[in-house]
């Protein structure tokens, strides 16, 4: 039986998403996760590849690796001691959470798999980036423009809780 | 190709953009204007949200469509926006000698006052998924630091901390909720939507996770049982102007929302999420009230108070129909005004350091401030839903619409909780009349901005109550073509 190359690559970046988060959950040294968490936004990443979603997978690298990450790796490395903190965390109402987790993993499975899903046929390898571009200035235009004066409020609201007030 | 037909476009968000505008006047302004003289920063938002407010009524009766589908300004969004602006423009005149008075005198906050009721009239206008979670996250995000606004007051930042934990954690289930919707119908345009449900009588099973998914992010908004644990704390520990604002604007904001999502494209699966949000509804009012009788500090009963209306404004959502929708336009109305006077009353009768919101120092208020005790014995009245005031009329409306949808229990729970509320308003007007006022009650500081509040908002509630007929045409007009 042949597997298709596809098939492989995704069980590949599957067993890396899904490894490294658990590392990250697990993990009680704070930079362990922190880089674990490096390999679960890659595989991510690597998901938008096999989409043939490039932009997509240029932002998640941009963004969330080597931005949101750096930042967080940051923080690690300039706050005191950090590294030596011991994170536990306990375990709470096991039974009941693993039931409710259970019941949620079921219901979730038959909605995938009794969902009639709308299969398309595999389309040519495109760049997107151009269409999401003129898109954004075109039919999204309206949420473009807001989505940025959203970004102007988390700013305002970083200064006011985060900086100096001024005279007091 | 750019929107042909740009001029009606700039028109239709006329009001959203005004408002944008002059909340960077406010931004940029702030740099010019010395300490002390944030005054005038606040005078221009008022003039601002009126010139919103201005525009929002010229662009009345018309249905203008723009950005492929996105926006609509129709009367529906419109009457909402129109209640949005006089809450933003009331909620400014409660803050300014609150905010010197807690020396947290900073023009941001109305600047982030005004992106608020941005991100709340985008709501009411979006007729797309995106733009309506967009809406929602603006006036998230300038809820959550206008809660922590005191800083050096460690209440006000647990208020915005717990706020923002469960504010982004609902915003994870609405953003879910809308990606399976997406995925299932390939659309997130509400039209689009409701066409691709009437070409598939079956969108299958993971189109009703996505819609509950949805449920459960605006329930977290309106704050409803049992999704309503973050309320009592973020209300309490909020700046009470603001905890004013948010027990009436973003609820209403999501409100709008709500109703329009799941009475347009959701209309078809409408068996379904009603019996969701009858229970829904029946929890809220019942623990709602309940809970609200044991607390003695008023901003948390007043909280508990609003979590119970939200059950009340869930009753028209399951009746559904015009008539369901008029009266919870109505409701919501009478909610807003009703609630912002009671609040004037609480500013007014409140000491600096967050002081004076014990329910026992309203003792005596009838001999030592007769006009705020009368004005407060008006908004307790109207919250607890007795004649002559805009409370009693917006339920009797409420119930007479769930009655005609055929939903009895509901509207039988609905006054026997109403019934239960009366104990805990009118304890207060117990309070006022009945008992001699405390050795160190200290008297109320009448400041302008909170008096004209006052009077505006006893205004309303008289006239609504005595004279609904106007305001409820108004509210039927406002009915969307379902």
């Amino acid at each position: 039986m042949q597997i298709p190359a596809e098939a492989i690559v995704f069980y590949a970046l599957t067993a890396i998403t899904v490894l490294s988060g658990l590392v990250v959950v697990t993990s009680r040294k704070l930079v362990h996760s922190a880089f674990a968490l490096v390999f679960a936004f890659s595989g991510l990443a690597g998901y938008y590849v096999l989409l043939s979603a490039d932009f997509l997978a240029a932002a998640q690298v941009l963004i969330y690796v080597g931005g949101i990450l750096i930042l967080i790796l940051f923080a690690v490395m300039l706050t005191h001691r950090i590294e030596s903190l011991d994170i536990r965390s306990e375990t709470l109402q096991l039974l009941p959470a693993i039931a409710g987790c259970g019941a949620i993993v079921v219901l979730m499975l038959l909605a995938v798999y009794r969902t009639p899903w709308a299969v398309k046929e595999p389309q040519v390898l495109t760049q997107t980036a151009q269409s999401i571009g003129s898109l954004f200035m075109t039919d999204y235009l309206l949420p473009f423009e807001v989505a940025s004066v959203h970004l102007l409020i988390a700013l305002v609201g970083a200064v006011i809780i985060a900086g100096k007030r001024g005279g007091q | 190709m750019p929107d042909p037909n740009w001029s009606q476009a700039l028109r239709t968000v006329a009001p959203e953009l005004t408002l944008t505008i002059v909340a960077l006047i406010v931004l940029v302004l702030d740099l010019v204007a010395g300490r002390g003289r944030k005054g005038a920063l606040a005078a221009i938002a008022v003039v601002g949200t009126l010139l919103a407010l201005g525009w929002s009524v010229s662009l009345w009766g018309e249905r203008l469509v723009a950005y492929g589908g996105m926006v609509v300004a129709d009367n529906y969004s419109l009457f909402f926006n129109i209640a949005f602006l006089a809450i933003t423009v009331l909620t400014i005149l409660l803050s300014t000698s609150y905010l010197r008075r807690e020396e947290a005198d900073l023009s941001e906050y109305y600047v982030l006052l005004l992106f608020c009721t941005l991100g709340m009239m985008l709501m009411a206008k979006g007729l797309d998924l995106i733009v309506i979670f967009l809406g929602l996250e603006i006036l998230s995000i300038s809820n959550y630091v206008l809660a922590g606004f005191l800083r050096t007051r460690l209440q006000s930042n647990e208020s915005a901390l717990k706020y923002f934990l469960l504010g982004s954690f609902s915003s994870a289930f609405f953003l879910y909720g809308i990606a399976l919707i997406y995925g299932t119908t390939g659309s997130t345009n509400l039209g689009r939507i409701a066409q691709a449900l009437q070409a598939n009588r079956d969108p299958g099973p993971l189109f009703q996770v996505g819609m509950a998914l949805l449920l459960v992010g605006f329930a977290f908004k309106v704050a409803s049982v049992p999704f309503h644990m973050w309320t009592p704390d973020a209300y309490e520990g909020a700046p009470t102007p603001i905890t004013a604002y948010m027990s009436v604007g973003p609820k209403a904001a999501a409100f709008a929302a709500f109703l329009r999502v799941f009475s347009q494209p959701l209309a078809a699966m409408q068996g379904e999420w009603a019996v969701v949000l009858w229970v829904l509804a029946a929890l809220t009012m019942t623990v709602g009230n309940v809970v609200a009788i044991a607390q003695p500090n008023i901003k948390r009963m007043l909280a508990y108070s609003s979590i119970a209306h939200a059950g009340y404004l869930l009753v028209p959502m399951v009746a559904s129909g015009e008539l369901g929708t008029s009266s919870l336009l109505f409701y919501v109305l009478a909610y807003a005004f009703t609630t912002l006077g009671a609040f004037a009353v609480v500013i007014l009768l409140s000491r600096k350091g967050e002081a004076g919101y014990e329910i026992a120092g309203y003792a005596g208020l009838g001999y030592t401030h007769p006009v705020l005790a009368l004005a407060m014995t008006l908004f307790m009245l109207s919250l607890g839903g007795i004649p002559p005031t805009a409370g009693f009329v917006a339920k009797f409306y409420i119930f007479s619409a769930a009655v005609k949808a055929g939903y009895i229990w509901l509207t039988v729970i609905g006054v026997l909780t109403s019934a239960v509320s009366l104990y805990y308003y009118l304890r207060i007007v117990v309070l006022m009349y009945m008992r001699e006022p405390a050795e160190e009650s200290s008297a109320a500081t009448l400041t302008a901005g909170p008096l004209v509040t006052l009077a505006i908002a006893a205004f309303a509630v008289l006239l609504m109550g005595l004279f609904p007929g106007s305001i409820f045409t108004l509210a039927q007009s406002s009915v969307f073509g379902l």
